[in-house]
This record gives C-alpha cells, structure tokens and sequence, in this order.
C-alpha cells in the first residue's frame, strides 16, 4: 500500500474530524487566496482600466501623473507635432474640470467636466445615442453623459440642458451654455454616484471663459502599430524634451509605488498572518494525529517500516489535509472576494471598473506554492516526533498505559 | 543458513531516569537456533520485554553485542535493522497494534507491500496466512469488527506475513481470555512447528509450558533455564 493511500485511509477513518480539518484549512486557505488577489488586484485592475481607454502613452507638462500636475501649455501645436511622429497613431488632447448644472428640482449639481478634441478614437464607449463627432456640426454642441446623470436627469439623446463650467475656481460669475446629449456613455473612470459629462474642447473652452487658453490636462496618445508605447515614449521625448510621456506600465508602477502601497502591505500582512494561522493549524493537526498514534508508528517501525516510509506517510497526510482544505479554498476565497469587493468598490470615488480582488494565475501560483511549502513546513514537527520516537520505550509505554 | 539465528552476548541495557539510571537487563548472554521456541517468564519490570526489544533489534544494549544471522547488529545502519525486522523478524504484541484503518486482509498484505512482494505473490501470501490463522472469512473486516482473540489471529498472520526466520511474540495472550489465550498458544505452536523459531514473553503459564525451553528473569538477568 502506497503512503498516499495509507495516509488517505488514516484520514477518512475519522471522517469527522478530517472533514473539520479540511474545514479549517479551507478557511485560511481561503483568506490567504483572497489576501494574495488583495495584493495585486488593484494594480492590475487600474492596468485594465488604463487600456482599456484604448490609449497606451500619456502626456504630461511634468513628471507628475495626469491631472495631478501643471497642464501642457501649447497643446493644439504639441498635439500637432506628436500627430506628426511615426511612432504615433493618434493624440487627443483631454482637460478636466468641475462644471455645475440644475436638475430637474432645480438643484444644483455639480459634475465632472471633460472636454477632448473631437477625433474618431475617444476614450469611452457610448451606450446609447451617438458620440460627439457624430454631432459636432449641430446647432447646440453635443454633450456625453454617464449612466447615472442620464438617470438622474431622466435625459435622453436630444434633450438639451445647461452647463455652467466652474473652472480653475471660478465661481457662479460665467454664464451657462446649451448643450444638446449626443448619448450615453460608459466612462472607465466612473465612480458610482458621481456625475460626469464630456464635450469637445473647443465647447469646453467656451463654457470655461477660456477660448484663450490652450492648455489641457494630458495628452492621450496611441501609439503606431510596430512602435508599441516604449517607441512612442522615445520618440516623444526626442521631439518634445519638455513634455513627459508615461506609458500604461509606467503609471501603474508609478501608482503602484504611491497609492496602491498601502493595499499591498495590508494585504502582504494579513497574508503573513494568515500563512502562520495555517501553519499553526496544520501542524497542530498533524501533531495531535501523530500523539495519539505513537503506538500505531511504533509497530510500523518495529515491523520493519523504515523512518523514511513514516515520514512519507505524514507528508501524505499533510499533502492531503492541505490539497483537500486548498482546493475548497478556491471557490470560498472567490466568493468571498466578490462579496468583499463589492463592499470596498462602495466607497466614494472608487471608479465602478476599479476592483480591489482580481484573480490571476500569478495569483493562484503562488497561492498553491505557499500552500504547500506551509503545508510542507508544518508537517515537519510531527515527522520529528515521528522519527524520533524511541520504538521499544513507545511500545513499552503504549502497553503500561 | 545453518548458525544460530540470533547470539546475544553481555547484554546490558541501562535506561537513563530522572532519579538515575535503571539497569533495566544485566549481561545477558542467549543463543537462538533455528526452530526453537523459548518462553520467558519472570516478574513484571524484571528486564522480559526489554531482552526481547533487544533481540528484536528495535533497541540496542548499552553494552554487549548482538548477531542476527552473523550481522553485527550494532554495526548496521537504522535502516539495514529496519530491513531485518522487515524480512527476518515477526513481532506479535499484546495490544495488537493493527492499522485499524485497514481490513484484516490489508493489515496482513501490509508488510508484504514494504518488502517487495508482487501483488499476486501477496494476494497469494495473505490468503493462504488467513486461512492458516482461520480468519479468512473475517478478510475484510476492520479490527473495531473483530474480537480480541482474532485480532491477536491477524497479528500473528501478519507477523509471518515476509517468512520470518524468528518470531517474537510480547505478551501475546496479555489481554486475552483463558479460552482464547489456548487457541493463540495452538497457534504460536503451530507457527512453531512449521520452522519459525518463536520467543514469547508471558507470564502465562500454559503458553510457557508449549515452549521446550523456558528460562526466568528476575532483575534484569536470566536466573535458570528449563528445557
């Protein structure tokens, strides 16, 4: 009988017990599945959400991430000249602002105001009505709007309404301006609850005062099939030395380093935490198990069993109790993560595309690596007591008590 | 092979304690020949269990030396005495000791397995030792399924379960009743005939009077021999 099977029947023989075993690994198994999604879930989540905008280089005045720094003055010439680069495809300049508008119980609201060139790629999908390309030669310039001011509006393609831009903290001193909704769009950065609008740059500037200004935000740029976004970065800092283009991976190690720090090291501690908790458990499972079979090793052992077939029993038991509890961790740590991220994903400002527990085969590698290497550490002390465990004194003992 | 199975010379096992050392068996000397069966009976704690442990090669002596089959035991390596307990040796113990996970059938087949037997060579093997302890109805029992004496009828079958040239037996009737005890010592004997040298350590007096030779303990040393 192989020590896999030996080991198999040693833990149905109490199914019980071995079902509350497989129970309690399953448990932090499922913790350390879900601490392991935790640790890189935002950062690939926010790496989907940036290609998903279907750009791959960004463009700022500095080396601060978009929106976090001084604008790139100059930006039709600057958008120009990237144009005009081979290694780029295509450059919407984007500026965001605050704009306020009244609801229809004549509140104000204030939303997130977007204006970008109008150009065929945008970085949204539209869900219902037409982009604003489709309607920039109308009467009233076109406006997108997300879900939720659709809703909250009970606006629908065609419908007009007013935007008062509150830009660089200006206050209620410009006038409002018509727009008519082109349609609906679902905006990558949406977060629940938050009101968000885009026109073109040209009407953004109107309704801002600012038909002067030339200056935007960032610069999004795709770049040219072959250059892929490091080609487009070299060639944008060979043309314009001034400018600071950042590709997608760049911003999320950048963002990685800062923001998602903290949800790394959180998530890196309970994950440690949880890794002991395991170890703790298995090994004292383990260790119970082998106590309360010292008798049972000793005749093994005086039967002719050698140290190494005992040991290769534990580490059975042990691959078994783990396998067992970390398989059924699989489907609980997602089901619990989803439950999880749908809680995080409530807090203000988190973008609805955004999500904190993402599964990846990274992720479950190292789980079931870690899983095993506990599984392997833990069942060390019981193997000690195992091969230590003097044959004729157990024998001897097993018989006085 | 023709010599003595095992040749115990001098030995003296010592078990180190708290309150100080315990000799627990004084220079021993004991010679077994091929077909023997001896019995050892003395008082509990005079040094039987410990003599047989020792014979048995699951323990060494503190001092004295020990041959089984002209192989210096003290010369070889944990598992070179594994390999002898495995092929050379049949421990039967008072309590058993059955893998009560495992049917009778796979209690017997278990040490067969370890040594190497082919599958049809153990299926062989393990029918015909059921039905020569005559449990081969109870095959596929557990151990929780049988009562104490056929137990004790398995543990015999899988203490000759590799063809053992000894068979050491401790206790073997220790917590068996008298009617019981009488078939375990029918049996023994039989294995006995059958060529296995047997040893047994009892306080039994029927079971030791089936051996030829019986010798007394006290205080950790032989004090007489009756053959």
């Amino acid at each position: 009988m192989t020590p896999l099977a030996l080991a198999w029947r040693g833990i149905v023989r109490q199914p019980a017990r071995a079902a509350l075993a497989v129970l309690g690994v399953a448990t932090v198994s499922a913790l350390l599945f879900d601490m392991l999604m935790l640790s890189q879930g935002l950062f690939i989540s926010f790496g989907h959400l940036l290609e998903e905008t279907g750009f791959d280089v960004r463009v700022t005045a500095t080396k601060a991430l978009p929106m976090l720094g001084p604008r790139v003055r100059g930006a039709e010439k600057a958008s120009r000249e990237l144009s005009s680069l081979p290694e780029v495809a295509s450059v919407l300049p984007m500026r965001i602002e605050w704009a306020s508008m009244a609801t229809n119980d004549d509140e104000e609201l204030d939303v997130i105001f977007i204006g970008v060139q109008s150009a065929p790629e945008q970085p949204w999908t539209i869900l219902e009505g037409d982009g604003l390309m489709d309607r920039v030669g109308d009467a009233q310039p076109p406006v997108l709007l997300n879900a939720y001011l659709a809703e909250v509006l009970d606006a629908d393609p065609g419908d007009t309404l007013s935007l008062r831009g509150r830009c660089d903290g200006a206050g209620n001193a410009l006038p409002t301006t018509e727009f008519r909704v082109a349609g609906v769009a679902d905006f990558p950065y949406d977060s629940s609850g938050t009101p968000r609008v885009a026109v073109t740059l040209q009407a953004f500037r109107h309704t801002c005062g600012l038909d002067a200004e030339d200056a935007v935000d960032v610069l999004l740029v795709t770049s040219a099939p072959g250059a892929g976004p490091d080609g487009a970065v070299a060639a944008i800092r060979a043309a314009r030395p001034d400018l600071h283009p950042l590709t997608n991976r760049q911003i999320m190690n950048r963002v990685q380093q800062t923001e998602f720090s903290y949800f790394r090291q959180i998530a890196f501690v309970l994950a440690s935490i949880t890794l002991f908790f395991a170890f703790l458990l298995i090994a004292t499972l383990l260790a119970v198990s082998v106590n309360q079979r010292f008798g049972e090793i000793a005749a093994l052992r005086a039967l002719g069993f050698t140290r190494w077939r005992i040991v290769a029993n534990l580490f059975c038991e042990s691959a078994l109790l783990v396998g067992a509890g970390g398989l059924l961790a699989l489907p609980a740590g997602g089901l619990l993560a989803l439950w999880l991220d749908g809680i995080l994903r409530q807090m203000p400002g988190i973008p609805t595309h955004l999500h904190f527990f993402v599964f990846e085969p990274r992720a479950l590698l190292l789980y079931l690596g870690l899983l095993a290497l506990t599984g392997l550490l833990a069942a060390l002390y019981p193997i000690h007591l195992a091969i230590r465990l003097p044959i004729a004194a157990t024998l001897r003992n097993e018989v006085v008590s | 092979m023709s010599g003595p199975i095992v040749e115990a010379r001098g030995l003296t096992r010592i078990f180190p304690m708290p309150a100080g050392p315990v000799t627990a068996l004084r220079d021993v000397s004991l010679r077994v020949d091929p077909g023997d069966y001896i019995a050892i009976e003395g008082p509990s704690g005079c040094g039987k269990s410990t003599l047989l442990h020792l014979l048995g090669c699951v323990d060494g002596p503190t001092s004295g030396r020990l041959w089984f089959d002209g192989k210096d035991v003290a010369a070889l390596s944990d598992s070179q005495r594994s390999r002898i307990r495995l092929n050379g040796i049949g421990f039967v113990f008072q309590r058993f000791f059955l893998l009560p996970m495992l049917t009778a059938w796979e209690n017997v087949e278990l040490p067969q397995g370890e040594a190497g037997a082919s599958r049809a060579e153990r299926r062989h093997r393990t029918a015909e030792l059921l039905e020569y302890v005559g449990l081969a109805d109870r095959a596929h029992h557990r151990p929780s399924q049988l009562s104490g004496g056929e137990m004790q009828r398995v543990a015999i079958a899988r203490a000759l379960a590799n063809r053992p040239r000894l068979l050491l037996a401790d206790e073997p009737t220790g917590e068996l009743d008298e009617e019981t005890s009488a078939q375990i010592g029918e049996l023994l004997s039989r294995a006995n005939a059958d060529g296995n040298a047997l040893i047994v350590v009892t306080h039994d007096p029927s079971l030791a009077a089936r051996a030829r030779r019986r010798l007394s303990m006290r205080g950790g040393s032989i004090t007489g021999t009756t053959t």
